[in-house]
């Protein structure tokens, strides 16, 4: 069969291409033109808002690789989300297998006061938290020292020790309901017959939800996990409201190593807006290297 | 139906009223121009644009934005405008005024990030010069003393682009304690200045009487730049003389060229924070403070020791009329004479004037207007001591009393004028735009050694010390790379007497 030249293919589809210019030229400015700007952005000793911007090649990059800090907020930061993604779908499962039953009637109710805190500012939880969790007067301190869990006020973000395991336990809370709304997403997917044909069977109990229903939501949970993983990578606001990075950079993840040097030094010098591409494109190859594995471990779960 | 009730104001009422006004107004314990619509604003030299406008203006707030809160209306009303005012701690404006300036939407009136080298905002054509806004500007800055409007400073090409209303002789780290806690400890502040043992001792004691319920000693611990500002001032009383400012003048001994991180008077220093939290002395949530935060907690009898500023007098003034506390100098160490504090001449609280900012006539006119002995004396009967009005006729002439006059009194007693290495050599500004304070800064070294995540003081110190050395090296290196005439030797000063005030003729003589 003849085909047709590109220029007539091209002409025959023009009401296609037409309706996908819009979203191709804001993806183009909002996007493309941003991550290209900071490639090339990370080859400069540049402050961001001065004239002067010298070409320095992958001196940025050898710097970062070698700070201490960059790489301990690089890590912190796959704390972070080793920390909390786990806990997240597994809570979420748990509750989202409770709240897919039917016969509980209050379902509604509780599924809309723990989905609450994902519509709530997120800059204002990390505020209402930092009193939360205050020693002086701070609710948590007061139940704790109520029930004689502790003797004395535990500074919850001002101890190197407990700062990040806070922070993550409030990101966990704050986002827990959409977990819950994907895997309620996921169960009810899962037809009413199979459940009464493995009733039929005898699989009750555990042996229904491991032999029977995870099987069929697998597929789900790689994407879950994938939205999580990547979720738990950005938590900018969250960290800034709450700690900042601090204590002497306990809490810092790379999205504020990112902001501290292209925008803000507390010292009050110069910021380096070329440094931080350089470790903003580091961090950004990472996440993408993660996306790509997992995209790759969802291909194969799917042969499966 | 119900009868409205009609208000009825007996002669009797009238005549207590009138007794008691005129009895405050006698006594003068309330200044009339706290009386809102009483700021007497004269007219403009020149006829303004009548085009109206909003002029939006930023700058560290605390008790410069209570008096611009009060004056903005009036003014504004006045020129037929409105402003907008932002103000906001100094951490918000070191990460707004540089976006804003990057995409062109900073205020018409602003303050530089802390740090950042005025020339480079000048020739990045960030700001434009006052002449053309302030009338007579010649006759108006003659007004001011001198030292205040340096070339380099805030004066370049001949043209003045920063405005100082307020003068620098201040330090943020003064002993403001409970009276009832201290004096159940025992102690009295205002006997004489306090060594680092009475302190360790009385923090010690008003922790044992708080039996839990409050402490000793607070900081605002997670704003880091507090804990380099006690030891640098600690430091300076106990001895290491050092100059005040950005990266280029800050913990720099003069008379040698070096920084003086490592030396024992800031080592001694940062034990006695660290002794404070070994006692048990500290309050247990100062990491997950700020300094408003932990200011804030002083009156509610959270502590009775903080060390800061005397912005401290017009919050607690206003929020906490009835709880008493003092205000003393900083304390010394064990067995010295306390040694002179230094600031490097000019103002503070400079106000620069955005390239793009069309409400130019109106800035310039209030600006003029508060750089005159009225505007001044209204500033200091607001601000007091927090930002001290730079004309001394004037805070003179305001009739400060309590805490407020204490705190000039001690800030004239123990400031001096030091050197400043961008008077001598302007050249220094372009080191100031290359340099960059090194990871981690003093402030992060100390909240790390407070915490206990970084270890051993000197050690720590002395590494410090010579990230700055280096850092400064580089950006003089850099500096002179693209031509600056500029070497190491501008920061000696060898004819510097750290008990004199360092003046035009100092900088003469070398």
């Amino acid at each position: 069969m003849h085909k047709k030249p590109l220029s007539k293919q091209i002409y025959d589809a023009r009401w296609c291409y037409l309706f996908v210019l819009p979203c191709s030229i804001l993806t183009g400015m909002f996007v493309i033109y941003p991550i290209g700007m900071s490639w090339y952005f990370s080859l400069l000793d540049w402050s961001g808002f001065t004239k002067e911007a010298k070409f320095i090649g992958l001196q940025n990059y050898y710097e970062a690789v070698n700070d201490k800090f960059f790489w301990d907020a690089f890590i912190r930061s796959f704390i972070f989300m080793f920390g909390t993604v786990p806990v997240k779908i597994v809570l979420g499962f748990i509750i989202a297998v409770f709240l897919n039953n039917q016969v509980l009637k209050l379902a509604p109710f509780f599924r809309t006061v723990i989905f609450m805190p994902v519509v709530t500012a997120i800059a204002i939880i990390g505020i209402v938290m930092t009193f939360v969790f205050s020693p002086f007067n701070g609710p948590a301190n007061k139940f704790l020292m109520s029930t004689n869990l502790t003797s004395a006020p535990i500074d919850f973000l001002g101890n190197p020790d407990t700062v990040l395991p806070t922070v993550m336990g409030v990101y966990v809370w704050k986002w827990l309901g959409i977990t819950m709304m994907y895997w309620l997403a996921a169960l009810q997917t899962v037809p009413q017959d199979v459940y009464d044909a493995a009733k039929i069977d005898g699989a009750e109990g555990y042996r229904l939800w491991i032999h029977i229903i995870l099987p069929i939501v697998l597929p789900f949970a790689i994407v879950i996990i994938l939205v999580e993983a990547v979720g738990a990578l950005n938590v900018f606001p969250l960290i800034e409201t709450m700690t900042a990075g601090g204590p002497f950079f306990s809490s810092e993840v790379m999205e504020i190593y990112i902001f501290r040097t292209a925008f803000v030094t507390d010292s009050g010098t110069m910021p380096r807006l070329g440094y931080a591409c350089a470790a903003g494109v580091f961090w950004g190859v990472a996440v993408l290297f993660i996306t790509v594995l997992q995209g790759l471990w969802m291909r194969r779960t799917r042969r499966i | 139906m119900k009868k409205k009730k009609e208000l009825k104001i007996s002669r009797r009422t009238v005549m207590k009223g009138a007794l008691a006004a005129g009895a405050m107004m006698s006594a003068g314990s309330i200044p009339s121009k706290l009386f809102a619509g009483e700021f007497n604003i004269p007219d403009p030299l020149k006829p303004l644009p009548t085009t109206g406008g909003n002029m939006r203006w930023i700058d560290s707030g605390d008790m410069k934005g209570v008096f611009w809160k009060k004056l903005f209306p009036e003014y504004a009303a006045s020129r037929g405008i409105t402003i907008e005012y932002d103000g906001l701690p100094w951490k918000e404006i070191n990460k707004i005024v540089p976006i804003a300036i990057r995409n062109g939407t900073v205020h018409d009136v602003f303050q530089l990030p802390i740090g950042m080298d005025p020339g480079v905002a000048v020739s990045e054509g960030w700001v434009q010069p006052w002449d053309d806004y302030i009338e007579n500007i010649d006759e108006w800055l003659g007004a001011f003393p001198s030292g205040v409007y340096l070339p380099g400073v805030n004066q370049f090409n001949g043209k003045t682009y920063g405005t100082c209303l307020t003068a620098n002789k201040r330090t943020g780290t003064c002993l403001l304690y409970s009276e009832k806690y201290m004096s159940e400890a025992g102690y009295d502040p205002q006997a004489g200045r306090m060594t680092y043992s009475e302190i360790r001792d009385a923090a010690k004691k008003i922790t044992k009487n708080g039996n839990g319920q409050y402490y000793g000693w607070i900081i605002g611990g997670n704003q880091v730049n507090r804990w380099e500002d006690v030891v640098h001032t600690f430091g300076q009383v106990g001895g290491a003389h050092s100059g005040r400012g950005g990266f280029t003048n800050r913990h720099i001994n003069f008379q040698n060229g070096k920084f003086q991180i490592a030396s024992d008077q800031y080592m001694e220093a940062v034990e006695l924070l660290l002794q404070l939290k070994s006692d048990g002395s500290a309050f247990p949530g100062v990491m997950s403070m700020n300094a408003p935060q932990a200011r804030a907690l002083m009156p509610q009898g959270a502590a009775g020791m903080i060390f800061q500023g005397p912005w401290c007098i017009g919050v607690w003034g206003r929020d906490a009329p009835n709880w008493k506390y003092g205000i003393a100098s900083e304390p010394v160490p064990d067995g010295k004479e306390a040694q002179p504090l230094y600031i490097a001449e000019g103002g503070s609280n400079t106000f620069w004037l955005s390239a793009n900012s069309t409400m130019g006539p109106f800035a310039g006119d209030l600006i003029r207007f508060m750089g005159t002995e009225q505007g001044q004396i209204y500033w200091a009967q607001t601000v007091g001591a927090a930002d001290p009005a730079v004309n001394p006729d004037a805070v003179a002439k305001a009739g400060l009393t309590g805490p407020s006059a204490q705190a000039l009194a001690m800030f004239a007693e123990n400031i001096l004028v030091g050197p400043n290495p961008i008077v001598r050599n302007k050249d220094v500004g372009i080191v100031a735009a290359k340099s960059r304070v090194p990871d981690p800064s003093l402030a992060l070294v100390i909240q790390g050694l407070y915490t206990g995540q970084l270890k051993g003081v000197e050690a720590q110190l002395k590494d410090c010390n010579q990230r700055y050395e280096d850092a400064l090296d580089k950006a003089v290196e850099e500096a002179r790379a693209d031509g600056a005439n500029v070497t190491r030797d501008d920061w000696v000063f060898p004819n510097w007497d750290v008990y004199s005030n360092y003046g035009a003729e100092k900088y003469q003589e070398i």
